[in-house]
């Protein structure tokens, strides 16, 4: 599997930013505003990224006009899931510093944190 | 074929009887390094000494009683495909090739697990690198969701990541110590011994060391990046950090609790115990050694 580089991050983050869809001609115009790029790169990553699933498209004209699928609160919800999820599978895919708790657990958690508190004070 | 009794006793003893005492042993919480290894050796006194009985039973095949397979099945070990398959053909069965599916059968979970986590962690640098923000001052990623999560994905692409709920709620002392807990777990690589006892679990599901295992090396290696995060930063700190964390989820309702861990974290960092005297240590470290090696002086002794 390749990995997401940072020009297919930057041209989704246009897309999210501006919330319509636009060309690869606009996103290399705004890119070109901070650096040099040429429009093949953002063509051709674009297109990865509409395989991948991650952009829609259709024709208007000539070219073709690129929006995201799914929002930027989609992914990072998707995201999330799989961080809070619990149980990671396999378990170690990746660690977290506390695990999902019912809130008895939580209670439980307050109430011993206060117990040492109330004894390291008297 | 009374090596292989004795073989088979020293699996199940191995299997179903030594790890609910290890898992209750309150020394196992006062050194966590010493209990991580504890377990992974009595994982791998569990594959050899099951290997060598298996070998020592499809030689002495004749002579096999239902007594020992019943035994080898209290191991949860006739259940799985593979062995169960084997065991009606012992007889066309070359000894090597029995022994060598018991090895085989971890080994290979394990490679499918560890390919699977890499995919997973692979996916999820995706969905991090659109939706994350690197934050260079805390060394970490910073996802914009409410709900306070600290994370680390090991590996290759290693990664601290921070929700911005988590920011919000940690004062920047508890952040620092919370960081470095993380930190602490990819430095010791601490998936790995994850991800074998998962590995472990499924190829021999059922088994009483395949549960306790998976369940005390998890909480066991969070004690360890405690342990480390406690070297540079106060005990009060790292625990009420913990409960901030805790609190400022909102727990869905009915989903799966891995929360009674943190209770046993939360005493532990609050209360430090003193670590185990230094010849009990050693006798678990000697232990830890030699049984994984006795089975083999049985199965040559014969």
């Amino acid at each position: 599997m390749r990995r997401l580089g940072d020009l297919e991050a930057e041209i989704m983050h246009r897309l999210w930013a501006w919330g319509r869809p636009a060309t690869a001609r606009d996103v290399l115009r705004d890119i070109n505003k901070q650096r040099p790029l040429s429009y093949s790169s953002v063509k051709t990553v674009a297109d990865i990224l509409h395989g991948k699933g991650m952009l829609k498209r259709h024709k208007e004209g000539r070219a073709w006009v690129y929006e995201p699928t799914c929002t930027r609160q989609q992914y990072t919800a998707a995201l999330m899931r799989e961080a809070l999820g619990g149980n990671p599978d396999p378990a170690g895919t990746l660690v977290s510093f506390l695990e999902r708790m019912t809130p008895e657990e939580t209670d439980a958690l307050r109430s011993a944190l206060r117990t040492v508190r109330t004894r390291s004070e008297s | 074929m009374i090596t292989t009794v004795v073989l088979a006793v020293y699996a199940f003893l191995a299997g179903a009887v030594v790890p609910a005492p290890l898992s209750r042993a309150r020394w196992t919480h006062r050194s966590p390094v010493l209990s991580v290894l504890a377990w992974q050796g009595l994982m791998v006194t569990f594959v050899v000494a099951t290997m060598l009985a298996v070998y020592h039973l499809v030689l002495t095949e004749q002579h096999a009683h239902a007594g020992l397979v019943g035994l080898l099945t209290l191991c949860g070990l006739a259940a799985d495909a593979t062995v169960g398959g084997a065991v009606p053909t012992l007889s066309d069965t070359p000894a090597p090739v029995a022994a060598a599916a018991v090895v085989l059968l971890p080994v290979v979970r394990l490679a499918r697990c560890a390919w699977r986590a890499h995919r997973a962690r692979l996916r999820h640098l995706d969905l991090l690198a659109l939706v994350g923000e690197p934050a260079p001052e805390h060394g970490a990623t910073v996802v914009d969701h409410h709900v306070p999560a600290v994370y680390c994905l090991p590996g290759r692409y290693r990664r601290v990541v921070v929700t911005r709920g988590a920011l919000d709620v940690l004062s920047e002392e508890q952040l620092r110590a919370v960081l470095e807990h993380e930190r602490a777990h990819l430095r010791g690589r601490h998936h790995l011994p994850r991800l074998w006892t998962d590995a472990f679990s499924r190829a021999f599901p059922g088994l009483p060391l395949a549960r306790h295992a998976e369940e005390q090396t998890a909480l066991l290696v969070e004690m360890i990046a405690d342990d480390r995060a406690l070297r540079s930063h106060a005990r009060e700190t790292l625990a009420t950090a913990m409960y901030a964390v805790a609190a400022g989820r909102v727990p869905r309702a009915a989903l799966g609790a891995g929360g009674a861990g943190a209770l046993i974290r939360l005493g532990r960092i609050l209360a430090p115990q003193p670590r185990p005297r230094r010849l009990t240590r050693l006798g678990v470290l000697a232990a830890t050694a030699t049984a994984p090696l006795l089975p083999l002086l049985v199965a040559c002794g014969h």
